[in-house]
């Protein structure tokens, strides 16, 4: 049994000392173990798992010499964590003179570095999954790994319950295929669902066991509020934009080293300038992050907070993660949580000195937010945290997966499959769908006379499935992983620095002279050209701030229970917490022109405006199950009579709003909470809209429909270019069999929206007493809904009927603009 | 002509001129059906670059013109640019295809307006018998070409952008359409083949918007900056 002695040697060199949970590690390590830990950011889970190979070496440390082969393999979800892990590693491997090379590799590395790492990798090396299945697209992929003894997963959470998790998965199940003994361990934060994690990571058929370790204790979290000074009763004053940021400041004054986290990235632009407007002596001493700055403005900006130079970084969820900034004593959120987990995460990353507490602020967007904040704080007491979902059955995943191997070594059929059901993920993979993924990749589909000129994935003589075409691998290449965005243009000045990247889309918006800030930097547009887009620094006022497209955090199902519950209080009268007495006068208006729903109740509001005829529904269950009631709904109430509808859904709740009046009692009695005929009604409701083609944005993506350009790609590429939305449309029309459309169907029913919590909600409204409110003006809760423009639309009408309604509209505007 | 409800009839310098929810436009004086953008072998060039498109969207865009040209009696055929996608789309398969229909309609007179994807992909082989020719080409009082902009000698027809609108109603409704763009001094015609889709496209203050909506032609009437923001 190799000993832990010189792992507790060295933690005492550093004055610190090993806590029980490391040593578990240590030991089941050695033993050959695999697992998961799981603790707060900042409890030695990166010690844990690093000490187990480093034991092992000094244990047979006699019989090497020279530079070691590769052994550990240490993935992040960021890029940007790469160097500060790959620096915390090389800590006790310098101090130990151990002869292991630690190298990074991400889209990052230079292409130097990447050509050595091609002729031998380093001993540990810390990448991303993306880097990983790059990596595994090599033809030398099993030489390559086949030394390789652990495998750790940093920040498991994170990646869980995305394709880039799935993607992990297949990227484990080809290395444990290359070494079956391979140990792997998970980091993560605590979440409501270890088990899934754990199993999610090791995959279903385990050899080296799977035990979950539970890491040092967390420490005591204060959650609490900025209080708006002076709140309206009337709710359209409830937007408070960054009228906040004199609370801020102050806050900001108490503390040392502050971290403002915003939910978007242009909310961090703009209260960024919203600080700076404010304080312009703090010019210098406070800075932003967000993902799509330049690498070296981040670089410094997290040196800046590393060493205190800096008093303020406004941030995105890009701060989120990694190693502890320890100077942070205060941390505030702007905006809804939207999940206690998070509200927890990012409180964790302030209180790092010896006895502090850690603490987040809530910064309150709209005044109704108080009430989240409340209910956070009541369910973190009440010990509740979220649980990751893992995704399932994702062909397009797969499909990208079985490209990368063929492009790579080449696979026999046989082999591959049993790989890839040893995951979690794919465990259950039907043989009809493995089949149509090797007709996907080999001759386009089912249907092998349609794809005439098709070809990918060719079988050789022996049965061995490649790629043989260099200009089909080399696209495959550029384009692996399962992040989805726009196209992006980089922002450079004339003649210097680039500033970080924006989405196409924005820059198509510019004419040359617009200004617009980035960067927290006031830039007048030049021109674009080769994909960048050329900028000067303008000359102060005021400019555009980019908006990046992504997805919108829902709220949790947790919290959402909990704010159903603090509703409940206020509806009888009880107002305990700061955050709901300051939120009173505006309750109070809800109770006099409408109701405070109950938890035992459902809220529904009938109002006519200028627009339309409105009906709000109150279910109180996050944004995400909202769209998918609200498709449904107006389905069923489309069905009674032609109408159309634009629905828009935020947390709280939907709208559904229509030029003529439904009839929501009739629609009532016919049935319209019924939980029954959902298998039915839900898809059926779905095809009105268009959730499942813009799903299908990301599926063609990650399935190499549509692929990013690449440097130097050239006509030929462009000639390639077809919108995700076209495909979908041919594919509907031509090949409806194929199953990446019913993908698309089966991932905006079970990951968007959630069908078996839309399901529960419905048998939750089903049973709850079912009030209807007339009031005369819009109601304090509705309000948020009626000023969103996301909408989505569903029809029993015509299109030619409400084209000519539309057209109508714009005759009554020119006549009256006439 | 048989003309279905669909249709829409406007004059241009004093010419008949219907605009076809086809995706289509007749000179109606001269039979003379014009068509712009079809981008044939689109899908064949995907799929040799390794991206599975299904076949079909050919065989559907020839039937769609088939079936233009005998409701329409139409007695010659001009395509305003990129009747070819790419090179690598140009497969006998393909030309076969056209072969079929063309040697149905042997006394249809076709002519080739060439755009840019012309330009690279080459022209279609002699025996489909399409007369080719370099924008612009001069039909008085129109002028024939592929990139929309306007020219001395007449009114110009053109394609090239596949223009699209957006249209917005009360209640929040918005609808995507493919459209026909008329400005004071030329059109931009939709796009005509089944795997183009279209692009949303700022027209000049002024212009004429007709969108295509299933199987008719609305006219939207002259454009007025900015929709609703939002």
């Amino acid at each position: 049994m190799t000993s832990l002695e010189p792992a507790a040697k060295w933690f005492q060199s550093h004055e610190w000392e090993a806590f029980e949970f490391q040593r578990e590690v240590w030991r089941a390590y050695l033993n050959g173990e695999s697992g998961l830990i799981h603790a707060a950011t900042g409890t030695g889970k990166t010690l844990a798992a690093w000490w187990g190979p480093l034991l092992e070496q000094i244990g047979d440390a006699e019989q090497s010499r020279g530079a070691l082969p590769l052994r550990v393999l240490w993935l992040t979800p960021l890029r940007a964590l790469a160097g500060d892990t790959a620096n915390a590693l090389r800590l006790p491997v310098g101090d130990l003179h151990l002869p292991w090379t630690i190298e990074t590799r991400t889209g990052d590395t230079p292409s130097s570095a990447r050509a050595r790492q091609t002729r031998r990798l380093p001993t540990a090396l810390v990448t991303t999954p993306e880097s990983l299945s790059l990596l595994l697209s090599r033809d030398n992929a099993a030489a390559q790994f086949n030394s390789l003894r652990l495998v750790v997963v940093d920040e498991w959470h994170e990646l869980m319950g995305t394709k880039r998790g799935v993607l992990t998965q297949l990227a484990l199940s080809r290395l444990r295929g290359i070494c079956p003994r391979l140990r792997t361990w998970g980091l993560s934060a605590t979440i409501g669902n270890l088990d899934e994690a754990t199993r999610a990571l090791l995959g279903r058929r385990s050899l080296t066991g799977s035990r979950v370790v539970r890491g040092a204790e967390p420490k005591t979290t204060v959650v609490d509020a900025l209080i708006p000074e002076v709140i309206e009763r009337f709710p359209w004053a409830g937007h408070l934009g960054t009228q906040m940021v004199r609370q801020v400041a102050e806050a900001i004054d108490e503390g040392q080293t502050s971290i403002v986290f915003t939910n978007t990235r242009s909310q961090t632009e703009i209260w960024y300038q919203a600080l700076l407007a404010h304080r312009p002596d703090w010019a210098g001493s406070i800075a932003l992050h967000h993902g799509s700055l330049d690498r070296k403005t981040r670089d410094w900006v997290e040196e800046g907070l590393r060493n205190a130079t800096l008093r303020c970084v406004v941030a995105t969820s890009s701060l989120d993660l990694g190693v502890d900034f320890s100077p942070v004593d205060r941390v505030l959120q702007i905006g809804s949580p939207k999940g206690i987990a998070r509200l927890l995460q990012r409180a964790g990353r302030s209180g790092h000195q010896p006895g502090a507490a850690s603490r987040v602020t809530c910064v309150p967007t709209h005044t109704l937010e108080l009430i989240e904040v409340a209910a956070a704080r009541d369910a973190m007491n009440a010990g509740v945290i979220e649980s990751r979902y893992p995704v399932t059955r994702a062909l397009d995943v797969l499909a990208q997966h079985v490209v990368t191997i063929a492009v790579g070594e080449g696979f026999r059929p046989v082999e591959l499959l049993a790989e890839v059901r040893s995951t979690d993920a794919y465990a259950e993979l039907p043989e009809d769908e493995w089949q149509w993924v090797l007709d996907f990749v080999s001759n386009g589909g089912e249907s092998l006379k349609a794809y005439p000129e098709y070809s990918k994935v060719t079988v050789d003589e022996t049965g061995r499935w490649h790629v043989q075409d260099r200009t089909i691998a080399r696209r495959h290449r550029s384009s692996i992983g399962t992040i989805v965005s726009d196209a992006h243009i980089v922002v450079q000045y004339l003649r210097g620095r680039r500033l970080g990247s924006v989405e196409e889309s924005f820059i198509a918006r510019l004419t040359p002279g617009d200004r617009f800030v980035f960067s927290g930097i006031p830039l007048e547009f030049v021109r674009v050209r080769d994909m960048v887009a050329w900028v000067r620094r303008s000359s102060g006022g005021k400019g555009l701030i980019p908006r990046w497209m992504g997805s919108r955090l829902p709220l949790s199902g947790e919290l959402a229970a909990s704010i159903r519950e603090k509703l409940g209080e206020a509806a009888k009268g009880e107002y305990n917490d700061p955050e709901m007495l300051a939120l009173r006068p505006i309750l109070e208006v809800q109770a006099k022109w409408s109701r405070i729903p109950s938890p035992d109740e459902f809220l529904i509001e009938r109002v006519k405006t200028r627009e339309g005829y409105h009906l709000f529904f109150y279910p109180f269950e996050g944004r995400l199950v909202h769209e998918g009631l609200a498709a449904l709904f107006a389905w069923r109430i489309a069905r009674l009579a032609p109408i159309s509808f634009s629905m828009s859904s935020n947390d709280y709740g939907f709208e559904l709003l229509s030029p003529d009046e439904a009839s929501l009692d009739e629609a009532l009695a016919a049935g319209l909470l019924d939980a029954e005929n959902l298998v039915d009604d839900i898809p059926a409701s779905l095809n009105a809209t268009e959730m499942a083609r813009r799903q299908f944005r990301e599926i063609a993506r990650v399935a190499g429909l549509v692929f990013p350009g690449y440097p130097r790609s050239g006509k030929t590429a462009r000639q390639l270019q077809a919108s995700s939305g076209l495909f979908f449309d041919v594919f509907s029309r031509y090949d409806p069999a194929n199953m990446l459309l019913s993908q698309a169907h089966r991932e905006v029913l079970e990951r968007q929206l959630e069908r078996t919590r839309l399901g529960h909600t419905l048998l939750r409204l089903s049973k709850v007493k079912v009030v209807v409110r007339d009031p005369k003006r819009t109601p304090p809760l509705a309000f948020p809904l009626l000023i969103d423009r996301t909408r989505e639309k569903i029809s029993s009408e015509k299109l030619v009927d409400r084209v000519k309604r539309m057209q109508r509209a714009l005759e009554r505007a020119a006549g009256k603009s006439a | 002509m048989n003309e279905s409800d669909g249709d829409l009839e406007i004059a241009i310098r004093g010419e008949r001129i219907a605009l076809l929810p086809e995706r289509a436009m007749l000179w109606i004086k001269h039979r003379t059906l014009l068509i712009a953008d079809p981008h044939f072998g689109k899908a064949a060039t995907f799929r040799a670059g390794g991206i599975p498109v299904p076949g079909g969207t050919t065989g559907n865009t020839i039937t769609r013109i088939n079936s233009l040209v005998s409701r329409t009696s139409a007695t010659r055929l001009v395509f305003l640019g990129d009747l070819l996608h790419a090179k690598e789309g140009r497969s006998t398969g393909l030309f076969d295809e056209i072969a079929t229909w063309r040697t149905e309609n042997a006394a249809l007179e076709i002519i080739l307006v060439r755009g840019n994807h012309d330009k690279r992909a080459g022209d279609p082989p002699g025996e489909l018998n399409i007369e080719c020719v370099d924008a612009p080409a001069v039909m008085l009082p129109f002028v024939l070409a592929h990139y929309p902009g306007s020219h001395p000698n007449g009114y110009v027809f053109a394609g090239h952008v596949h223009p699209g609108v957006r249209l917005y109603g009360s209640g929040g409704l918005r609808e995507r359409l493919p459209c026909f763009v008329f400005g004071p001094d030329h059109a931009i015609l939709p796009a005509f083949g089944d795997f183009t889709g279209f692009a949303p496209f700022d027209p000049d203050e002024g212009t004429d918007v007709y969108a295509v909506a299933g199987d008719a032609i609305i006219a939207l009437g002259p454009r007025r900056r900015t929709p609703p923001a939002g």
